[in-house]
């Protein structure tokens, strides 16, 4: 067996070029700022460096160069690598005896394992990708013209700050770009400034993530108390961990429960989700990366880090309630989001809502390969070792689909975005030239996000039709496409947990009807915009898209249907271990059968069924409900390509067969309620103006009436006190201060005197 | 010692200058007196920084004892009295004598253009030379003198340079702050008083009184008797704590101690509330280290909670007030009040984190809050108004000053990589390890943690406010009468990039500073615990 030859090969070392990855985009940052300032208008900055897009494309590149050699070194790996890169600052504390005090260090430094690799690789690879499209995005619409590089600064910056988190080597450098990529957020969720809506939405972002951070840094500084440190290196030692367990496993559960909160609000879970539709606003390759590739992914990302906790052997049963609890927001979270995205009209906010719902899948994932590793028996028996190690892989697996087929949904749905308002700025400006509102972006009649404006583009975008419908294919788990085999993976945990626990029950219900939800909306949402007749003239006017907007789509689409090749090779199983790591098991082919085997064929009649009903409600409930109610044939004389024109056939089939009248549904308080996204924005809103402002009002009037007014009344005690030595006093500030000199020359007397 | 001496007698010799020519001769000689001021201030700059690399910058590996001073100088001053012109540096002062050094030249460029120059630039070298004495004084009258000196320059600051109600501000400013320094006199003076009688003992002991105004004699006089028992006796040592924290406390200020900050902000110049707010508000938690916990130890221990509270109220209040305030500069004032809170709750922790963690927000803020009157002053100065909400869109004709805000608001915030953001964390961790010794619940770490989610949300909603939104049909204030919107001057420009260099700096390397500064508190408490003073179970 190959193992046994993988734990000689000892660890590879962190290359010494592997800070680049941090430090190359923050300096592109600068640069793009400064060269931005100094050139903005010239004719070569705008046409040839594509006002910095270049730049940051070259940085981009060799970014992923180096990641991928540090991936190279590290994929298979058994074992972390770390290396400390700078000295922070030291500080001490005192434990109130006569010890004295201790030495606590607090450095930089970076920390390679099987989660960064994967991590790193989602980074890297999609920020170069979308790199790609923000040129052919940007860089076409005049409305960013003279404004693009701060677009890429910010970017790059971003860019920086993910790389950063993903590589650091302590919690708190991970808090620490994990608070420089929420600044990117805000910044570029604001990019359009003078918007009245992005400026909210903006605040909205930056202020709903900061009050899961507080949560998080409280997390921190309890989990520091416990260890004396951040450090991974520290806090994962199963030593170190030991004894922290033997006396406070309760405190650890509630540091690492409070650091949760931060993951909710960054990942906007349930309650912590509002700000993630309203940073719609944002340009869409922001909204590809940042919020929904990419940052979203940081909460992930440190639940997944906190897998050495649950695992522990000296942690048994301790954690439990609490990967129970992330199970469940999860599972809600999954539903609520999936209900909401059933009534969006806008491209972009359907998306934004699958997003929530699919990150909730992979935290209900984590949640549940968190409880395994914490009740299981892993250590010592193979079986449940590998049901561990099984379900933490399926939610990182799908961690990876997700990024790569949302990165692609968002680009797709920009170039549709993009090419709706080029045909009606198109059409707009030989309907009623002379109007002067020609190339306003953004008049008020007219939303090129609204999917009213869309219908029968398939004819048209024939490329982004397709990543779109492969996208949707991956999202929903259409079989063998991309998320099938994550998704399957966590549904299938999540009722085996449900066997252990009933508590589970409920997650591993919501992830269940999630999926056949998943699968209405988003076929809703490819039906209405490629499917059917243009709604509208704008529909019918729209051209095909450029090369820039193409080529990541291209690529992505290639990447979400080769996702059997990648469960093949031990995506499903992604763990530092002998047995299960990446391409140690088996071949690509015995791989791939054996995935298939696992999927279709599953010798348990229990997860047999269970996978069943998930495909029948993902894979046909769903799509099937959104085919009887949306879209329909082409235009006459317009046909698809010959891959789309089956579903295109399949939906006017359904169409004609299964209509049936939802206006009933659509106006119901249901219905109504999920267009108002079940009012838990409003009732935010509310509690921020009645409680927050009004209580920061009176406390305002109090202190300037009651704590102000006291001093006043001193004040005028003491004038009118004055007013019976007046004589000595001029008013005038000057005097005052000879006597102020004098004063204190009689008190100087008066020492001198007692003295 | 050249510091102190340097820049009252260079400020006093140019304003004698200026006062000796023609009136109408003023406006000539704003640029002279300007360029002479600003050198002067760079080469003081120069010299501190120097002192830096010479004696402080590698101070976690040469050391420094505890209550011993680096350049110390003594020369005698009312010998029969114990008084000495006292002066040295150690981690505690330097860092705040640098921040005053690195303010001036900075607060010059920002102002370039304040009317007057002949006599505003000389009036913040004499701030300038009076808060450098405070920090380097060693000798309680000469401390008590420098710490009253500073209020004249500012009175004048304010009073000439301000406002509308400049008037009513600088006189309340005044009159607050030296009523609470009263009551600080009269604990410095029973301190002298009723310190053990040594007459004829000869080195800083008054020959007639046979008592000393000298700190350093009077802390190592203090640490022995503090070892076996109370130094002055429990109940004098408690009364002196509390009469000295007084006047410190509202120099800081404490809630409720503060309302004449904001007033004074108001009114006062930009460069006044650089100074003020950079720097002078430094002098109460100084104030604080260098004698009650240096001399104290027992009855800051008996006062800790108080302190503690104090600290929480202090962070919250400003905070929650922040947030009704429509007037952008007094919302900054409070904004300081807020931070100063933690540098109450960093002291309050009794913690060498805590400590450390007071220490660099005192430096930290007192490069980043100068920033944020700098954004106030530019706003001012460009759109004549103070009012939250009555320009927008700042980011269209203002690129420069939106950067700047948007710059200093997030490091006021505490965005990690700028300087406010260590400061921030190692008090949490300190306020936590507090609570966990003490056996508190968590609640007690969710009112402060929830201040930096109240600090974002005041600091966002302005900036919505300011330099976002306005559509695309934008208008300039009605304030400015339809002038054409400008944005700020080159100057101006010099003053915040250097300022945001300095910020970023010591955010990306804090142990610049803080090396020195935790040095400072591991002696200190290593000092008390191993004389026995700080004790177990407090």
């Amino acid at each position: 067996m190959a193992g046994s030859t993988l734990s000689e090969i000892a660890t590879p070392e962190i290359t010494e070029l592997a800070p680049l990855i941090v430090l190359l985009p923050m300096i592109a940052f600068a640069v793009i700022l400064f060269l931005g300032r100094v050139f903005n208008g010239n004719p070569t900055w705008k046409n040839t460096v594509k006002e910095g897009g270049i730049i940051a494309l070259g940085v981009m590149g060799a970014v992923l160069v180096l990641s991928l050699l540090l991936i190279a070194d590290f994929i298979g790996s058994v074992q972390a690598g770390h290396d400390s890169v700078f000295h922070w600052f030291t500080s001490g504390v005192w434990d109130g005896t006569s010890a004295g005090v201790s030495t606590d260090k607090f450095g930089f430094g970076l920390y390679v394992d099987h989660i960064t690799v994967m991590l790193l690789f989602v980074a890297a690879f999609l920020c170069l990708l979308i790199n790609v499209f923000s040129i052919g995005y940007m860089n076409t619409d005049p409305i960013n013209d003279n404004r693009n590089h701060r677009f890429y600064a910010e970017f790059t910056l971003f860019c920086s700050g993910m790389l950063g988190m993903v590589l650091a080597d302590s919690f708190l450098w991970l808090f620490i770009f994990w608070e420089i990529m929420g600044l990117c957020s805000y910044l570029l969720i604001g990019f359009y400034y003078e918007r009245p809506s992005a400026a909210y939405a903006a605040k909205k972002a930056f202020l709903t993530t900061r009050v899961g951070d507080v949560f998080l840094m409280i997390g921190l500084v309890m989990l520091w108390d416990l260890f004396g440190s951040l450090d991974y290196t520290v806090v994962f030692d199963s030593a170190n961990i030991e004894h922290v367990a033997e006396h406070s496993a309760g405190t650890l559960q509630w540091a690492l429960g409070l650091m949760f909160i931060g993951a909710v609000g960054k990942s906007a879970q349930f309650p912590l989700h509002v700000w993630l539709p309203d940073a719609m606003e944002g340009p869409t390759p922001v909204s590809a990366l940042i919020h929904a590739a990419t940052m979203v992914n940081a909460g992930l990302y440190l639940v997944a880090r906190m897998f050495p906790f649950f695992g522990a052997e000296a942690l048994h049963g301790d954690l439990a309630d609490l990967a129970y609890i992330i199970a469940v927001v999860g599972g809600i979270t999954a539903v609520m989001a999936a209900a909401i995205a059933f009534v969006q009209m806008d491209l972009k906010k359907v998306l934004a809502y699958s997003t929530m719902s699919q990150l909730a899948y992979i935290f209900t994932g984590l949640g549940c390969a968190l409880y395994l590793a914490n009740t299981l028996d892993w250590h010592h028996n193979e079986k449940d070792h590998y049901i561990v190690i099984v379900a933490f892989g399926a939610a990182l697996f799908h961690l990876f689909n997700h990024a790569m087929a949302k990165g692609m949904l968002f680009m797709a749905s920009g170039s549709v975005i993009h090419e709706v308002h080029h045909a009606h700025h198109h059409l707009h400006h030989h309907d009623d030239h002379g109007d002067g509102h020609g190339d306003d972006h953004h008049d008020e009649e007219f939303d090129a996000q609204s999917m009213e404006n869309m219908g029968g583009l398939a004819s048209k975008m024939p490329i982004t039709a397709t990543a779109m419908l492969v996208g949707s294919a991956s999202i929903m788990g259409l079989p063998l496409i991309g998320g099938f085999w994550s998704k399957e993976g966590i549904i299938a945990n999540a009722w085996r947990v449900a066997q252990d626990d009933p508590r589970f029950l409920l997650p591993a219900m919501c992830v269940l009807i999630g999926a056949g939800m998943t699968g209405f909306y988003m076929s809703r949402m490819w039906l209405k915009t490629f499917a059917g007749k243009p709604n509208n003239e704008v529909a019918a006017h729209v051209g095909p898209t450029n090369i820039w907007i193409k080529t990541p789509l291209f690529i992505l689409t290639f990447v979400s249907l080769s996702s059997v090749f990648l469960a093949g090779m031990g995506f499903t199983h992604w763990a530092p271990d002998e047995n299960y790591a990446f391409m140690q098991e088996k071949s690509l082919v015995d791989g791939i059968i054996y995935e298939m085997q696992h999927a279709f064929a599953n010798s348990d009649a229990y997860f047999f069924i269970i996978t069943y009903i998930a495909i029948a409600m993902g894979a046909v409930a769903g799509p099937g409900l959104a085919m009887a109610l949306y879209g329909g044939k082409l235009e006459d004389g317009e046909s698809a390509k010959p891959w789309m024109t089956p579903v295109i056939s399949l939906n006017a089939w359904v169409m004609n067969r299964f209509n049936f009248d939802n206006s009933a549904f659509a106006e119901s308080t249901l219905a109504v309620a999920l267009q108002n996204r079940l009012y838990i924005d409003h009732y935010y809103d509310m509690a921020m103006v009645k409680i927050v402002a009004g209580l920061s009002n009176k406390v305002a009037q109090a202190d300037s009436d009651v704590i102000d007014g006291t001093i006043k009344t001193i004040e005028t005690g003491s004038q009118s006190l004055s007013t019976a030595v007046r004589s000595l006093t001029t008013g005038s500030a000057r005097d005052y201060i000879l006597m102020v000199a004098v004063g204190m020359l009689a008190i100087f007397m008066l020492v001198w005197g007692v003295a | 010692m050249q510091l102190v001496g340097f820049p009252v007698v260079a400020g006093i010799v140019l304003l004698a200058f200026v006062a000796n020519a023609k009136k109408s001769a003023h406006e000539k000689l704003n640029n002279p007196i300007r360029m002479a001021s600003f050198a002067f201030s760079l080469g003081l700059f120069a010299y501190t920084t120097a002192m830096f690399f010479d004696a402080f910058a590698d101070i976690t590996t040469s050391g420094l004892a505890f209550n011993d001073y680096k350049f110390q100088d003594s020369y005698e001053w009312f010998p029969a009295l114990g008084i000495h012109w006292t002066v040295g540096l150690d981690a505690l002062s330097f860092p705040m004598v640098w921040l005053t050094t690195f303010l001036l030249p900075v607060t010059i460029i920002a102002t370039w253009h304040e009317k007057n120059g002949a006599t505003y630039f000389p009036t913040l070298l004499l701030m300038g030379g009076a808060l450098i004495g405070v920090f380097v004084s060693l000798d309680l009258f000469m401390f008590y003198v420098f710490w009253e000196l500073t209020l004249i320059p500012m009175f004048f600051l304010i009073l000439n340079w301000g406002g509308k109600d400049r008037k009513y501000a600088s006189q309340k400013f005044f009159i607050y702050t030296f009523t609470a320094s009263v009551v600080m006199l009269l604990g410095l003076v029973t301190l002298y008083l009723m310190q053990p009688e040594q007459i004829g003992a000869g080195g800083k002991y008054g020959t007639m009184t046979g008592r000393t105004f000298d700190i350093p004699t009077l802390v190592e006089h203090a640490t022995a008797a503090n070892q076996n028992g109370w130094f002055l006796g429990e109940s004098m040592q408690k009364v002196l704590f509390v009469m000295l924290m007084l006047g410190f406390l509202v120099k800081l200020p404490a809630v409720p101690f503060h309302t004449w900050l904001p007033d004074a902000h108001v009114q006062a110049p930009t460069g006044g509330s650089m100074l003020l707010a950079g720097v002078m508000l430094k002098m109460g938690a100084y104030g604080m280290f260098r004698l009650p916990l240096s001399m104290f130890p027992h009855a800051l221990q008996h006062f800790q909670l108080a302190l503690m509270i104090f600290g929480m109220v202090s962070l919250v209040w400003g905070a929650i007030v922040c947030l009704g305030q429509t007037n952008l500069k007094k919302m900054v004032a409070y904004s300081s009040v807020s931070h100063m809170g933690v540098i109450l709750i960093g002291i309050a922790t009794m913690q060498p984190m805590g400590w450390a963690a007071a220490l660099f927000m005192m430096f930290a803020h007192g490069i980043i809050s100068p920033m944020l009157f700098a954004v106030c002053g530019a706003f001012k100065h460009h759109y004549h108004s103070m009012e939250i909400g009555a320009m927008r869109g700042m980011a269209k004709h203002s690129p420069w000053l939106a950067t700047s805000m948007m710059f200093a608001w997030m490091a006021s915030l505490g965005l990690p990589l700028l300087a406010g953001f260590v400061a921030e964390l190692m008090m949490f961790i300190a306020l936590w390890y507090f609570i966990d010794l003490q056996g508190w619940s968590v609640l007690w770490m969710v009112g402060p943690a929830l201040v930096l989610a109240l600090t974002a949300a005041y600091y966002l909603w302005s900036m919505q406010r300011t330099i976002f939104e306005g559509g695309d049909e934008t208008q300039p204030p009605a304030s400015l009468n339809g002038d054409v919107v400008p944005d700020i001057t080159n100057e101006e420009k010099m003053a915040m990039l250097i300022l945001a260099a300095f910020t970023i700096l010591f955010g990306v390397m804090p142990w610049i500073g803080l090396d020195m500064m935790d040095d400072y508190c591991r002696t200190f408490f290593e000092h008390m615990i191993s004389n026995g003073i700080f004790k177990g179970g407090a």
